[in-house]
C-alpha cells in the first residue's frame, strides 16, 4: 500500500521531520526480520513518546492505514513484518531505564531497551532480570513482552509473562492506557496485563513496562555433557528433573546442530558426540555444589561421556557463545529453514527427538534440533532450499508432521517465538474453534478496523486459512 | 579484491538475524537499522539486485561503518561484511571517481613519502597559526574555530621532523635503505613506519627500531615506501590501494629479510592480508608470487617480539609487584580481529614494568575507522566518548595500545569526557623501561 502524500505530512508533524522516513533504502532496513523475508513499509517512524503514538494510532484509524510495532526486528515469526504495508513504528527511540528501585525490586523501563543493556545495568546493583532470550543482546523488552520471550533459565525463573507487572499500552485507538500493578499481589479486574503479553503487537503498543526483579544469586556454574545418543540426553534431563534439583538451565544441542557450530568455530567438541547438555545451576555456593555432583551422577548413568565444568567466566562465556551462535549458524546446512519452537511436557523429550528423527528420514531432510530441553521447548528447524520445489514441499510437509506429533503429545506449537505470519496456518491444529473465536472476538473489541499489525496470528499471507493448511 | 556483484554468495548468507546489531558500533550511536551491519548488507543486495541505485542515501550508508569486523566477528554465518562495505564503496568510487579532496590526498600518497613530506612541511609552517596550545600532555592541539570544524576537535600537530626524513639525514642509509645494526644480529627485520608513525608520532618508529636492535635485529627501513593504502582502500579506492601495495613490495625487495614488521594495527592488516587481496587475483603469477613471499614475512611487531625474537628472555615480565604503574590496553580492531593478536602486546606491557586493569569491552573500536572519523566526526566522536568512558572508570594512569591511529582518536575521546589519562603505543613504554626510564616517552 502506498502512503497518501498528506498522511506522510501529517506523520511528519507529529514526530518531527528527522523522525519519520520514507525513502525506499530506508524503508528497505525496515522491511525484514529474523524471518528474513521482505516487506517493504510506506514509512517508518520513529515517536519519542506514548503522546506521538497515540496520535500516529488516532491518525491511523481515521485513515485505515495499518500501524505494524517493531523493536529490533529479531523474531522468528514475521511479527514486525509490515505485511498489509502501511507504516511501521520503531520503538528503538524509547529506549530509556526510567527507574531501578531497588527497594521494590522493580525496573521501569520503556519498550526499545535491549535486553541485555536491562541485565547489565541491574547486574550492576546485584539484581537479576531472569528472561534471556538467546538474542538478548539485541532484542528489545517491548518486542519481548509482545512475544513473550523466553530463554534457557525458563526452566527455574519462567519467561517475561512472570516478570512483567504492569504497562503503559497505547491502544489501536490511540487511547493511552495503565495496566497491571506496581506490586507483587494485584487482582483488581480482569489481567489485562497478561492479555497484552505475547498479543503480538496487535492489540496494543507497549510504551512503558514496570518489570520484576530478583537478586542476583550468589553463584552460578556451567558445565557441559556430551552423550553419544540424543535420545540418551534427553532422557538424562528427564532424569535431572525427576531428581528435584531445579537447574537455571538445561539446553540440549543435537548432532547435527553440533556440526555447524563446528564447522564455524573450534570448539574443540570431539567427533561421535551426537548430544551436548548444556547445563546451568545457581544458589548458593553449598547448594550448587551439591547440586552438580547429582546432576554429574545422572548424566553418567544416562550414557553420558564426558563432563566439562567451566571454570571461569570467560569458559561460560564461550559455553553460551556457542549456544547462541546456533541458530543463525544452521543456514550452513541449507539456505532455508523452517524453524518451529515446539513444546512438549518434559517426560517426552525423548520422544520428541526420536519422532523427528522418523520425520527426518521420512522425509529425507536435515532437521536439526537443539533448545530448552528444560522446560520442554525444543526448537525444530526443517532445512531445504526454497529454489528446489520438491524439497520445499517436503519441508512444509515435514513442519506438518512434527506440528501433529507435538500434540499428540500433549504439547503446544510455539513456546516463544509466537505465531506471526509463520505459524498463523497452523493454530487450528492446536485451538479449537470456540477458542479462536474468542480470540478474534477480542482482537475485534481492541481494534475494530484492524489496523494494528494485521496479518498476523489469525491470517496466514501465503493465502492459507485458520483452518490449516 | 572482489566487486560487490561478485560477493553475492556472501551476502546471501546473512539470514537477518540481527545478531550484528549487539555489536556495531555506528549502530550504537547512529541507531537506525540501515547503519547496522545488518542493514547495510540488506541495501548491498538491493542494489546487486537492481532494486535501488547507487543513491545518495544508500552511499551514506554504506559510509556509515568502521570497518571494525565486530560484526563479522559474532556472526554465526561469517558474512564478511567490512569486505562487501568496501566493495560497495568501490561500486561508487568506479562510477563517479573520488571526491576531490581524497583523489589530491591520494595522489599525494602514491608518492614516495618524501613528496608528501614536501606539501606537508610546507602545510605545516602555518601549523602556529592553525593549532592552538590545550594542555600539553595530551600531545595535540585544539584548532581554531573553523568553519564546519567542531572547535573542540583535537587536531594532531605534524610532527616536528617526519620519522623518515629524520633517518635519510642520519649517515645510516645505505643504497637508499636505512639501517640500524644490533649488537648482535641475529635477524634481519624490514620496518613499515606508516604515514601517521612518519607524520604525526615518529617517536613509535624510532621506538620501535631501539627495541628490535635490543632483542638482535639488524633493523632496515627502505626510504622508499609508501602508504599502506588502508585508507584508499576504505574508500574503495582499489586501483590506488593496489598501486601502493605494489610500489611497497618494491621498496622491500633484494634486502633478504627475515621478517617484515609495523607498529601499526592497520598498516599490519594491510601488510599481511590486504595486499594479497589485492595483488593475488592480478593473474600474474610472478607478482603473486611476490606478494606472498612478501606477506609471509609481515608480523605485528608485538608478536614478533614476543612470538619470534624472544623477547621475554631478555626482559621478563615484572609480575607480583603492586607498586607498579597500571595501565589499561585498548585492543585495536585491526590487531586483535583482523590479527588475532590479543595476548603478545599485554605481555609487552607486563616486560614494561606496568600492572594491567583491563577496561569494560577492551576490542570495543575506538571509532576512528580511516576517513570515517573525517567525514563523520560527530558519530566518530560519540563512539569515542565510550570508548573514553571505559577508559576512564578503570583509574588506570596510562591507556596503552598498538596502533598510531588509535591513540589519536582516544587522546581526542579522553580530551572531550575531560580525562588525563595518558595514552601511548606499547613499543613506547617498552622502550622507555629499556632505556632505563620510568616507561614513558611521549610528548
Ligand atoms: C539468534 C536469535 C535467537 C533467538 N532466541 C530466542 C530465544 O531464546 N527465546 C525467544 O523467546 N526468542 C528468541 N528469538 C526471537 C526474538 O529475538 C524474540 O521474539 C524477541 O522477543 C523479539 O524482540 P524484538 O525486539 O526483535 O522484536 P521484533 O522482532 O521487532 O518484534 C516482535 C513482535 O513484537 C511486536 N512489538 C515489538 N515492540 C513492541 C511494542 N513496544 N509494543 C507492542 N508490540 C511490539 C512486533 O510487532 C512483533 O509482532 C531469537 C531470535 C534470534 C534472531
Ligand atoms: S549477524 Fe550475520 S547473518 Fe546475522 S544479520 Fe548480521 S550479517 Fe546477517
Ligand atoms: S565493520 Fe564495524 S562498523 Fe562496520 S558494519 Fe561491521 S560492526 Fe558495524
Amino acid at each position: 500500500m502506498i502512503m497518501d502524500r498528506r498522511d506522510i505530512e501529517k506523520l511528519t508533524s507529529i514526530v518531527g521531520r528527522g523522525n519519520i522516513l520514507t525513502d525506499k533504502e530506508e524503508r528497505i532496513c525496515y522491511a525484514y526480520d529474523a524471518t528474513n523475508q521482505l516487506h517493504l513499509p510506506g514509512a517508518v517512524l520513529f515517536p519519542a513518546s506514548a503522546t506521538e503514538i497515540s496520535r500516529i494510532m488516532t491518525l491511523a484509524n481515521r485513515q485505515g492505514f495499518p500501524v505494524t510495532p517493531r523493536g529490533a526486528g529479531s523474531g522468528f515469526t514475521g511479527g514486525s513484518l509490515p505485511v498489509e504495508g502501511g507504516v511501521v513504528v520503531s520503538l528503538e527511540r524509547m529506549n530509556r531505564i526510567l527507574e531501578i528501585d531497588e527497594e521494590n525490586l522493580l525496573a521501569v523501563v520503556e519498550p526499545g531497551v535491549v535486553n541485555g543493556d536491562l541485565q547489565m545495568a541491574v547486574e550492576r546493583l546485584g539484581l537479576f532480570y531472569p528472561p534471556d532470550p538467546s538474542s538478548m543482546k539485541f532484542c528489545t523488552i517491548g518486542g519481548n513482552i509482545a512475544e513473550c520471550a523466553g530463554g534457557p533459565r525458563a526452566v527455574k525463573y519462567g519467561v517475561t509473562r512472570d516478570y512483567v507487572l504492569g504497562l503503559e499500552v497505547v491502544l489501536p485507538d490511540g487511547g493511552i492506557v495503565d495496566t497491571g500493578v506496581a506490586t507483587i499481589k494485584g487482582v483488581v479486574g480482569y489481567d489485562l496485563t497478561r492479555l497484552f503479553v505475547g498479543s503480538e503487537g496487535t492489540l496494543g503498543i507497549v510504551t512503558r513496562a514496570t518489570l520484576k526483579l530478583l537478586p542476583l544469586p550468589e553463584a552460578f556454574n556451567t558445565m557441559m555433557v556430551t552423550f553419544k545418543d540424543v535420545v540418551d540426553g534427553a532422557k538424562a534431563v528427564s532424569a535431572i528433573i525427576r531428581s528435584g534439583v531445579v537447574p537455571t538451565a538445561v539446553e540440549i544441542i543435537d548432532g547435527v546442530s553440533i556440526g555447524c557450530v563446528k564447522d564455524g568455530a573450534a570448539t574443540g567438541i570431539p567427533d561421535g558426540v551426537d548430544a551436548i547438555l548444556l547445563i546451568e545451576l545457581d544458589g548458593d555456593r553449598g547448594s550448587i555444589d551439591r547440586d552438580a555432583a547429582s546432576v554429574k551422577d545422572l548424566c553418567l548413568e544416562n550414557n553420558g561421556l564426558d563432563i566439562k565444568i567451566a571454570s571461569s567466566k570467560k569458559e561460560v562465556k564461550a559455553l553460551w557463545r556457542l549456544r547462541r551462535a546456533l541458530s543463525p549458524s544452521l543456514a550452513r546446512i541449507k539456505p532455508n529453514k523452517l524453524n518451529e519452537d515446539v513444546v512438549v511436557p518434559r517426560s517426552k523429550i525423548p520422544d520428541l527427538l526420536s519422532g523427528v528423527r522418523d520425520v527426518s528420514e521420512d522425509k529425507g531432510l536435515m532437521i536439526p534440533c537443539f533448545g530448552h530441553a528444560g522446560d520442554g521447548n525444543i526448537h525444530v528447524n526443517v532445512m531445504y532450499d526454497a529454489r528446489d520445489k520438491g524439497e520445499t514441499e517436503r519441508a512444509w510437509e515435514a513442519v506438518k508432521a512434527v506440528f501433529e506429533l507435538v500434540v499428540r503429545l500433549g504439547g503446544t506449537i510455539s513456546g516463544e517465538h509466537g505465531v506471526g505470519t509463520a505459524k498463523a496456518p497452523y493454530i487450528s491444529m492446536e485451538l479449537k474453534p470456540p477458542v479462536i473465536n474468542v480470540m478474534k472476538d477480542i482482537k475485534d473489541l481492541f481494534d475494530p478496523k484492524g489496523i494494528l499489525n494485521p496479518g498476523k496470528i489469525f491470517q496466514c499471507h501465503r493465502g492459507g486459512s485458520d483452518e490449516g493448511p | 579484491m572482489k566487486v560487490l556483484k561478485e560477493l553475492v554468495q556472501e551476502l546471501d548468507r546473512c539470514v537477518r538475524c540481527g545478531t550484528c546489531r549487539g555489536v556495531c558500533p555506528t549502530f550504537g550511536v547512529i541507531l537506525r537499522e540501515a547503519a547496522s551491519a545488518r542493514g547495510k548488507v540488506s541495501l548491498a543486495k538491493s542494489y546487486v539486485d537492481g532494486d535501488i541505485a547507487l543513491s545518495r542515501t544508500f552511499i551514506r550508508h554504506i559510509s556509515e561503518c568502521v570497518l571494525c569486523g565486530a560484526c563479522e566477528e559474532v556472526c554465526a554465518n561469517d558474512v564478511p561484511v567490512p569486505d562487501i562495505i568496501i566493495a560497495a564503496r568501490g561500486e561508487k568510487v568506479r562510477s563517479e571517481g573520488l571526491p576531490f579532496t581524497a583523489s589530491a590526498v591520494m595522489k599525494g600518497l602514491n608518492r614516495p613519502h618524501t613528496f608528501m613530506s614536501l606539501a606537508l612541511r610546507v602545510a605545516s609552517k602555518f601549523q602556529p597559526a592553525l593549532f592552538k596550545k590545550v594542555p600539553k600532555e595530551s600531545g595535540m592541539r585544539r584548532r581554531f574555530p573553523v568553519p564546519l570544524v567542531d572547535k573542540d576537535r583535537l587536531v594532531p600537530p605534524l610532527a616536528g621532523k617526519f620519522m623518515l626524513d629524520t633517518l635519510k639525514k642520519s649517515g645510516k642509509v645505505e643504497r637508499g635503505v636505512f639501517v640500524s645494526r644490533s649488537r648482535d644480529s641475529k635477524v634481519r627485520v624490514g620496518f613499515f613506519a606508516g604515514c601517521l608513525t612518519n607524520y604525526i608520532s615518529p617517536n613509535i618508529g624510532i621506538a620501535s627500531i631501539e627495541v628490535l636492535n635490543r632483542v638482535g635485529a639488524d633493523v632496515f627501513v627502505p626510504l622508499k615506501q609508501v602508504c599502506c593504502g588502508m585508507p584508499a582502500l576504505g574508500m574503495g579506492d582499489v586501483k590506488d590501494a593496489k598501486s601502493l601495495a605494489l610500489r611497497n613490495l618494491d621498496a622491500f625487495e633484494g634486502l633478504d629479510l627475515d621478517f617484515i614488521t609495523t607498529s601499526c594495527a592497520t598498516c599490519g592488516e594491510a601488510l599481511k592480508r590486504r595486499f594479497k587481496d589485492l595483488l593475488l587475483d592480478a593473474g600474474d603469477p610472478a607478482t603473486g608470487r611476490r606478494v606472498e613471499e612478501y606477506c609471509g614475512k609481515v608480523r605485528d611487531i608485538n608478536a614478533l617480539l614476543v612470538n619470534e625474537l624472544g623477547i621475554g628472555d631478555i626482559i621478563p615480565a615484572a609480575a607480583g609487584d603492586e607498586s607498579r604503574k597500571v595501565a589499561t590496553y585498548h585492543d585495536p580492531c585491526h590487531l586483535r580481529r583482523s590479527q588475532g593478536i590479543k595476548e603478545e602486546p599485554r605481555e609487552l606491557l607486563e616486560m614494561a614494568g606496568l600492572r594491567i586493569k583491563e577496561m569494560n569491552h577492551p576490542c570495543r573500536c575506538c571509532g576512528l575507522g580511516g576517513s570515517f572519523n573525517l567525514t563523520h566526526y560527530g558519530f566518530s566522536m560519540e563512539i569515542g566518548k565510550k570508548k573514553a568512558e571505559d577508559i576512564d572508570s578503570t583509574g588506570a594512569e596510562i591507556a596503552a595500545t598498538a596502533c598510531p591511529g588509535c591513540i589519536l582518536q582516544i587522546k581526542d575521546g579522553l580530551h572531550h569526557v575531560g580525562s588525563t589519562v595518558k595514552v601511548v603505543h606499547v613499543i613506547e613504554l617498552l622502550a622507555g623501561r629499556l632505556r632505563g626510564g620510568e616507561g614513558m616517552n611521549s610528548g
